[in-house]
């Protein structure tokens, strides 16, 4: 790896209207290596692939390709210079034919100026045998697998002539055959053409098993690059999450209540209709939190959307309070004293174009106080009430009477957490609190969750950022693709450990 | 068709704000003033031409009458579109509805002979109500159940009514009296609205009409209901995390919107035809469907837009009188509604050049400050 870099970043940095998603990154890749680009979500990795590609201009410093400076790059720009990016979703059409695929935009033509399917399949045919892809040029891509149409998109790629060849999150939509499968090829290409291979991804046990070298990203900065042979995946998880504790030490009553969560073996499909949650099982007492530490995408989020109702859970059993939840809705099972912070709140957490007054309201609105006969709203007692919880959880904007999404997200969540704390429920599922919540308010919702666990609330918590987890947690689970992988007491534990168990490491001798 | 047309207009939902309704007072001015050049171009006088159109809607007994039964029907179709669409269903099968509710309540009122109005009458509208909310009821619960696009539904559905009703009042139940080329047998005549002002469309239904307004703008703006109709509406992710049941608000809305549209029938043959005809509705549903997408579904607005477009409708006899051809009236509406479905792409247009400007603006400024 003496030679020139292929593709090499000089102080690039991209600035969007709130975050740098890229801040001053310098990172050279070599020809004939495969260059794995991990970090947490928004981390800035797609990013820095965007400007590679051609889809989004840095703000300032240089990019260069095979020793060239790319100015005022595009895709297609990009393509010419042998550069190819697999997204993670991919740009195919369904109702064409492999070939036809593959061919796109540069179609072969008869004689008679008319399109040479023939022709095109044979070149596909040809590619697939040189490069090991295999595949039938004539099926239509709508019947293939996912896998298949991946494998597609990759060859539209080398069509092109791409010997750069980024991959967004390969692996996300792919079973654990088809990844195996993936990493073959691409180990193929690489050894037999000399191509460079980018993968982004987030799990490392794939960047140990595919990558020679590996680049750490956190809040936009390159944070460390490094020989793949010469870390493990504790240090990578630790380099990934790593940041320092900034607050104070929370005011901790030790209270001890009854189960009030219990899940029993439960199965979870997600929305692509495979397993997500494989098994699970846990229990939650009240006056404890709970917190389950996962990469994002194994399954955490379905385990949380089944308890509240959300998802239809496909075995095993989940009981609130003592009562079975099978088939019940989520206004049900709020009903039987549950509240829910989604980790989704723009979509799911509040409604944008409604008020923050009638974002507040909900789950409220029918009682008496606020509804004569549960009918009449009784806007004067909704107006004061909502107040009170504006300036009760420091909720800062123009109002109780504005939009929802005029709201910054940090008080878009406290709306969230003001609304869903004030319910009276005693049962609090808490999925990402804090995400893109400025400090100050992350303090706020830290002690209000804290506050609830004295109270004696029963608190699961799903937390992609470590040290809230840290902080907050009286127990830790750690989840793997669907399967709870470690269970830990507070204190048990380093957070530069336990990365190793969210990334598939089993803990030894008992089970969780 | 018609209602594609529309549907391709208005497939966005913006908010009614003060922005807005510039834009709507714009176009309207807009629509006139197309409105005039045509005139102009004919060899007429468009003041001339306007002032006949307003004393045609507005100058006598009758006309007022006309314009006001007129504004009736577009408000109640309006507010009809409006409260399904509350719960984020497009009902655009009001027509169907309606036929079914004019049928269902016409056959009734034939049946009820002897009956005493205070019996007969609310028979009849609870006929209206429940065909006209059985008619919605079919394509709202493909909708939730099984996920059926209730644009498609309901406009095929339209269809279906429509037909249907003019196979029964010309065939199986065509009336048997002489000089009736088609329609059902004549209703029980004491059931019958009579005429507030004579010669005019005006019947004491606009009594009803009035108070179904009301209730439906009260429905949805002051009552818990109404509140969860709209939030299933504006997010349905949302209101089923809160707990809501968005299926069963999404049928509710879609049951009251065919009630309105069934009355909207029956007020129609108890107050002007006294039987079912194929000429009961022209394409009313529409017209206030139209209303509803320029206001929003905004219920204050759609009232008050209903006597704006009702004055149109029928000043358009008016500039009759004078030998314009009523057909300008069409234009003018058009136009309104050219530019008020227009409106979000220009204004988006004005929008993101001001903010192009002032990004540029600042970018050179931060070099020269760099420099």
């Amino acid at each position: 790896m003496e030679n020139k870099p292929i593709v090499e970043f000089s102080h690039t940095s991209l600035q969007f209207p709130d975050v740098l998603a890229n801040d001053d990154v310098s990172l050279a890749i070599y020809p004939g290596e495969v260059f794995a680009l991990v970090g947490e979500n928004g981390a800035g990795k797609s990013t820095l692939m965007n400007i590679l590609y051609g889809m989004k201009q840095p703000t300032s410093g240089e990019v260069f390709v095979k020793g060239k400076k790319v100015v005022k790059q595009s895709p297609a720009g990009a393509i010419a210079m042998g550069i190819g990016m697999v997204h993670q979703h991919f740009k195919l059409v369904p109702s064409f034919t492999v070939a036809q695929n593959i061919a796109m935009c540069c179609e072969p033509k008869t004689k008679l100026g008319l399109y040479d399917f023939k022709s095109a399949e044979q070149t596909v045919r040809k590619m697939s045998q040189e490069f090991g892809l295999e595949i039938d040029p004539s099926a239509k891509v709508n019947t293939l697998s996912v896998g298949l149409q991946q494998r597609v998109e990759i060859l539209k790629t080398l069509h092109r002539g791409a010997d750069v060849l980024i991959l967004d999150e390969p692996t996300a939509v792919l079973t654990p055959q088809e990844t195996d499968e993936l990493f073959a090829v691409i180990r193929g290409i690489v050894r037999e053409k000399g191509m460079t291979v980018i993968i982004i991804t987030h799990k490392l046990n794939e960047v140990m098993a595919i990558s020679d070298r590996v680049g750490v990203m956190r809040r936009g900065k390159l944070v460390g690059v490094t020989e793949t042979e010469k870390v493990n995946e504790r240090i990578l998880a630790s380099m990934m999450v790593g940041r320092e504790m900034l607050f104070d030490e929370l005011d901790r009553h030790e209270t001890s209540g009854e189960t009030a969560i219990e899940v029993e073996n439960l199965q979870v499909l997600s929305d692509r209709m495979l397993p997500a949650v494989n098994g699970v099982s846990l229990t939650v007492r009240g006056g404890e939190i709970l917190g389950i530490a996962a990469v994002e995408g194994n399954g955490q989020s379905e385990l949380i959307e089944a308890i509240a109702g959300r998802r239809p859970s496909r075995g095993g059993s989940i009981r609130i309070k003592g009562k079975d939840t099978a088939g019940m809705g989520p206004g049900q099972v709020r009903s039987l004293g549950l509240s829910h912070i989604p980790e989704d709140r723009n979509a799911t957490g509040v409604s944008g174009v409604a008020t923050v007054e009638e974002n507040l309201i909900i789950g409220k609105h029918r009682q008496r106080e606020f509804a004569a006969a549960g009918i009449h709203q009784k806007k004067s007692a909704i107006r004061t009430y909502a107040e009170k919880l504006f300036e009760r959880f420091d909720i800062r904007g123009a109002g109780v009477t504005t939009q929802a999404k005029s709201l910054s997200g940090g008080n878009m969540q406290k709306v969230v957490v003001a609304r869903e704390f004030s319910l009276g429920a005693d049962v609090l599922l808490i999925a990402q609190p804090t995400r893109g919540v400025d400090i100050g308010a992350i303090e706020f919702i830290h002690k209000s969750i804290l506050e609830k666990r004295n109270a004696g609330c029963a608190i699961l918590l799903v937390s992609a950022d470590l040290d809230e987890l840290f902080r907050l947690s009286d127990r830790m689970v750690t989840m793997f693709e669907g399967k709870i992988t470690g269970h830990f007491e507070a204190g048990e534990i380093e957070k530069s450990e336990i990365g190793y168990y969210m990334t598939g490491g089993v803990e030894e001798g008992e089970d969780a | 068709m018609k209602e594609l047309k529309l549907l391709l207009a208005f497939k966005n939902k913006a908010k009614l704000n003060a922005g807005y309704l510039l834009s709507l007072a714009i176009s309207i001015v807009l629509g006139l003033l197309v409105g005039a050049a045509i005139m102009a171009m004919g060899g007429h006088n468009p003041i001339a031409g306007y002032k006949a159109m307003l004393s045609g809607a507005l100058s006598s007994k009758t006309a007022v009458g006309n314009t006001i039964a007129k504004t009736a029907t577009l408000c109640l179709t309006g507010l009809a579109t409006a409260i399904a669409s509350q719960a984020g269903t497009f009902n655009v099968g009001g027509e169907g509805q309606l036929y079914f509710g004019a049928m269902a309540s016409a056959l009734l009122g034939a049946k009820l002979m002897g009956v005493s109005p205070i019996i007969g009458v609310p028979l009849c509208l609870l006929a209206a109500i429940a065909a006209g909310a059985f008619w919605a009821y079919i394509p709202a619960v493909l909708k939730v159940k099984m996920n059926v696009n209730e644009v498609i539904t309901t406009i095929m559905l339209n269809s279906v009514a429509i037909y249907f009703c003019a196979f029964l009042s010309n065939g199986p139940l065509k009336t048997g009296e002489r000089g009736i080329a088609s329609g059902t047998a004549k209703i029980n005549t004491d059931l019958a609205f009579p005429k507030v002002i004579r010669l005019s469309n005006l019947t004491t239904s606009i009594f009803l009409s009035a108070a179904i307004a009301l209730f439906v703008w009260y429905l949805m703006k002051r009552t818990t209901t109404g509140y969860e109709l709209k939030l299933t509406g504006q997010n349905p992710r949302f209101a089923k995390y809160a707990g809501l049941n968005g299926g069963r608000l999404m049928i509710l809305g879609m049951l009251l919107s065919g009630a309105i549209c069934g009355l909207v029938g029956m007020f129609e043959v108890f107050g002007l035809h006294k039987r079912f005809t194929d000429s009961v509705s022209n394409e009313f549903y529409y017209d206030g469907m139209l209303v509803a997408m320029i206001m929003r579904y905004e219920p204050t607005g759609i009232i008050l837009m209903s006597f704006f477009f009702g004055i149109l409708k029928i000043g358009g006899t008016g500039m009759e009188m004078i030998g314009i051809p009523d057909e300008i009236i069409l234009i003018v509406q058009s136009v309104i509604i050219f530019f008020m479905a227009a409106e979000q792409g220009i204004a988006e247009n004005l929008i993101a050049r001001r903010l192009r400007k002032r990004a540029a603006a600042k970018s050179i400024g931060k070099e020269a400050s760099e420099r």
